[in-house]
């Protein structure tokens, strides 16, 4: 039964994990840049959510998702306008990659100079700590809602991808960043909206890891691993394989914590190392 | 006149591919571009769409100066450009790929049902994906994606190039379609015989430069095959 338990909060935990992934995906994508930032604006966003949080005390944690979500936006779709989209008319591809490793540093460093470096959470009542009893599991509500807010989230950005219009120009911008510009489609604009759209996810990613346990500013260096893991068991590209490869890291991670607490994210970067040697293009990426 | 462009220079680095290009097309008429392969045919509609920046000299567009706007300003008002290689996006399915067509949303005759009841097959296939269609039919995808930005110029670059006679037959019976809606085009083609038969005009170029130009049912074979060869 305990097992069954911990099984269970892995995947629970997974839910997160993939959140963290999925953004850097769409990112890569569509502009195939690699953003090293994304992980810093995880921890960022979870400090937002904290400011936000501090202004409405009696809110409802949940709450703090939209007005993160829409600052999220924002900041995604300025950070391309004003840098990124210059970073990617030079010549050197290795240009895009270096800026956003060097917006991370800049991102985290004004973290600790704003916020410190000593674990902050946000103060949220009794929200946290709930819990049902499922035939003698305890399940945590707010894992379950993290997991089912992730599964909400990956449906509605398949969908307005699928469905949509500006869904329609994403794939095809992602396809051929060339003929696009031949039907009127200005492939920056197109960049800014994806970049937004990414950031808000790890907006979202950010406040619930911030509701379910402390932070600081060196908590998006840790995330990142886990979003480019989470990205390449995926596939490349792929936001349900994203999803998958996030819960196979999240039961691992407990499953490891169970056989022995000291072991950290040990059994989880295993199950990556093993992962990537038997199927080097993931899930659902396309087999040589 | 439609399209004037004079005395046009294009580069690729230090590499000059066009030298003093001067072609005109009128409204609503069709123009043929042969040369051997190098010649710069290419290089000149794609300096037209604007994709190419490295660029000196005149284009005027109904009576715009556009040989510094980008490409996505030119094509919305209403040049479209069919690329060498069809170019269709994997991802989109054929209709998908038709409705990127009509982005720019210039009003006119050619829309959804209007490219389905020119190229009927395509209707069949609309929710197919463009790798899983013959490279005829992905032709007919790309010269209808083309037709739904309504454009008063339609370049079109090789679009024949590896299909099946009775392909090319298809694609050139709906450029006389294509022409009634009042559309120009400009084509380049390898096949110069076919390239006359179909066109108003003719233009050859060689090694950047134009050697040649006339009315295409006036041109004389042995002035041709010399413009053509550089000999």
């Amino acid at each position: 039964m305990v097992w069954i338990g911990t099984i269970i909060n892995g995947v629970l935990l997974g839910g997160l994990y993939g959140l963290f992934g999925v953004g850097l995906a769409l990112v890569f994508g569509v502009t195939r840049i690699v953003n090293i930032m994304h992980g810093e604006f995880i921890a960022l966003s979870a400090f937002i959510a904290l400011a936000i949080s501090a202004l409405f005390p009696s809110a409802h944690p949940l709450f703090l998702i939209l007005p993160v979500v829409v600052i999220s936006f924002a900041l995604g779709y300025a950070l391309q306008a004003v840098f990124v989209n210059r970073s990617m008319r030079l010549p050197d591809p290795m240009a895009p990659l270096l800026l956003t490793f060097g917006l991370s540093v800049i991102v985290r460093n004004l973290m600790i100079e704003g916020f410190g470096v000593n674990p902050r959470s946000i103060h949220q009542g009794d929200f946290g700590q709930l819990s049902i009893d499922v035939f003698g599991v305890q399940i945590g509500v707010l894992p379950l809602v993290t997991l089912a807010l992730a599964v909400v989230l990956f449906i509605a950005l398949q969908l307005v991808l699928r469905r949509t219009e500006i869904g329609r120009i994403v794939r095809a911008t992602a396809d051929n960043s060339e003929v696009v510009r031949l039907m009127g489609v200005r492939p920056s604009s197109v960049y800014n909206i994806v970049m937004g759209l990414s950031f808000a996810l790890a907006g979202v990613a950010g406040l619930m890891l911030a509701l379910r346990t402390t932070f600081t500013p060196f908590s998006g260096v840790e995330r990142l691993l886990i979003s480019f893991e989470v990205v390449v068991m995926g596939g490349l590209g792929s936001f349900w394989g994203a999803m998958l490869g996030g819960i196979a890291l999240g039961v691992a991670q407990l499953v490891g914590l169970r056989l022995n607490p000291n072991s950290g994210f040990l059994y989880a970067n295993l199950v990556f190392f093993a992962f990537v040697m038997l199927r080097p293009n993931g899930l659902f990426g396309a087999r040589q | 006149m439609l399209l004037e462009v004079t005395s046009l220079n294009a580069f690729y680095g230090d590499l000059q591919a066009l030298h003093d290009v001067n072609i005109h097309v009128d409204a609503g008429e069709s123009v043929a571009l042969v040369g051997a392969n190098g010649a710069g045919k290419t290089t000149f509609l794609r300096c037209i769409a604007g994709l190419i920046e490295q660029k000196r000299g005149g284009i005027e567009f109904k009576g715009n100066e556009i040989s510094h706007m980008p490409a996505e300003k030119i094509a919305r008002l209403g040049i479209t450009l069919a690329p060498e290689g069809r170019m269709l996006f994997p991802s989109l399915n054929v209709e998908e790929n038709l409705l990127m067509g009509g982005l720019s949303r210039r009003p006119g005759y050619w829309d959804l049902q209007s490219v389905y009841k020119l190229f009927p097959l395509l209707a069949e296939r609309r929710l197919q994906m463009p790798n899983t269609l013959s490279g005829g039919q992905q032709g007919l995808v790309a010269i209808g994606r083309a037709l739904m930005a309504n454009p008063g110029l339609l370049l079109c670059d090789e679009i024949s190039l590896g299909l099946a006679p009775v392909a090319i037959d298809q694609i050139y019976a709906s450029f006389v379609r294509i022409r009634v809606e009042g559309t120009a085009i400009v084509l380049v083609e390898q096949d110069v015989k076919r390239a006359s038969s179909a066109t108003d005009r003719i233009y050859c170029l060689l090694e950047g430069r134009v050697t040649l130009q006339g009315q295409s049912r006036k041109l004389d074979t042995e002035e041709l095959t010399r413009a053509y060869f550089g000999t």
